[in-house]
């Protein structure tokens, strides 16, 4: 098992009730599963709608998580 | 000098133009991002800006190499500001030179259209009647919204 973290922001914190938990996962279980198990639900929007990074660098849905990592859920971006 | 960096303290243009004159240059270009009073015809009273500040900031880093490399420029300033802004305040300041105007200027808008598709930074509307909403949230009524 492995434990990690998930940031959440713009309307994606507000859906989650928070901008950041912790999940507890099985060996394996890439960004795009965890979605699909944890967050799908609540933001209900498919994974395609979100970019992710991992560690503080752009990561695809496939990517495996390791114990310690921090994921991000990052919304369309609408800075400037 | 480059500057890049996330803050939540006003933007100071002054500090903008400090950093990239230099005798090399013949052009400095400046792009200042402000609040609105008005959103896709709804009347607004402020935007708050957050930032996934660790990612953004090498996002915009990256920009900046990009800017030198494709338009030829000696200095890049990139300060985008989160927080609370008032109408009028400055969001984003976007300053180059080169040694000539078209490199500054294009390589000026690329920077702002850089930052607005690419940094994890994102802006909540403070609707006049107090109301709020996220831009681009689905759920808010508002899905067009950018």
């Amino acid at each position: 098992m492995a434990e990690i973290t998930v940031l959440f922001f713009s309307y994606a914190a507000d859906r989650m009730n928070g901008r950041q938990h912790r999940y507890t996962i099985e060996p394996g279980t890439t960004i795009g599963d965890l979605y699909r198990q944890e967050m799908e639900e609540r933001l209900q929007q498919p994974v395609a709608a979100f970019m992710f990074s991992v560690n503080a660098e752009w990561a695809a849905p496939s990517q495996i998580l390791h114990d310690g990592d921090e994921v991000a859920v990052i919304p369309p971006v609408s800075g400037g | 000098m480059d500057i890049v960096r996330i803050q939540d303290v006003p933007i100071d243009v002054n500090e903008g133009i400090a950093a990239i004159i230099d005798e090399r240059a013949g052009g400095e270009a400046i792009f200042l991002g402000t609040v609105r009073n008005v959103f896709e015809g709804r009347a607004s009273r402020g935007l708050f800006y957050e930032a996934y500040r660790d990612l953004a900031e090498k996002e915009m880093k990256r920009i900046e190499e990009e800017l030198k490399r494709e338009f030829d420029v000696l200095h890049v300033v990139m300060v985008h500001r989160i927080g609370e802004l008032a109408l009028g305040e400055i969001a984003v300041m976007v300053a180059v030179s080169a040694a000539h105007r078209h490199q500054a200027i294009r390589a000026c808008e690329a920077g702002i259209d850089r930052i607005k598709s690419r940094v994890p930074i994102w802006k909540k509307e403070r609707w006049a009647d107090g109301k709020t909403a996220w831009h681009d949230d689905p759920e808010a009524g508002a899905g067009q919204m950018r």
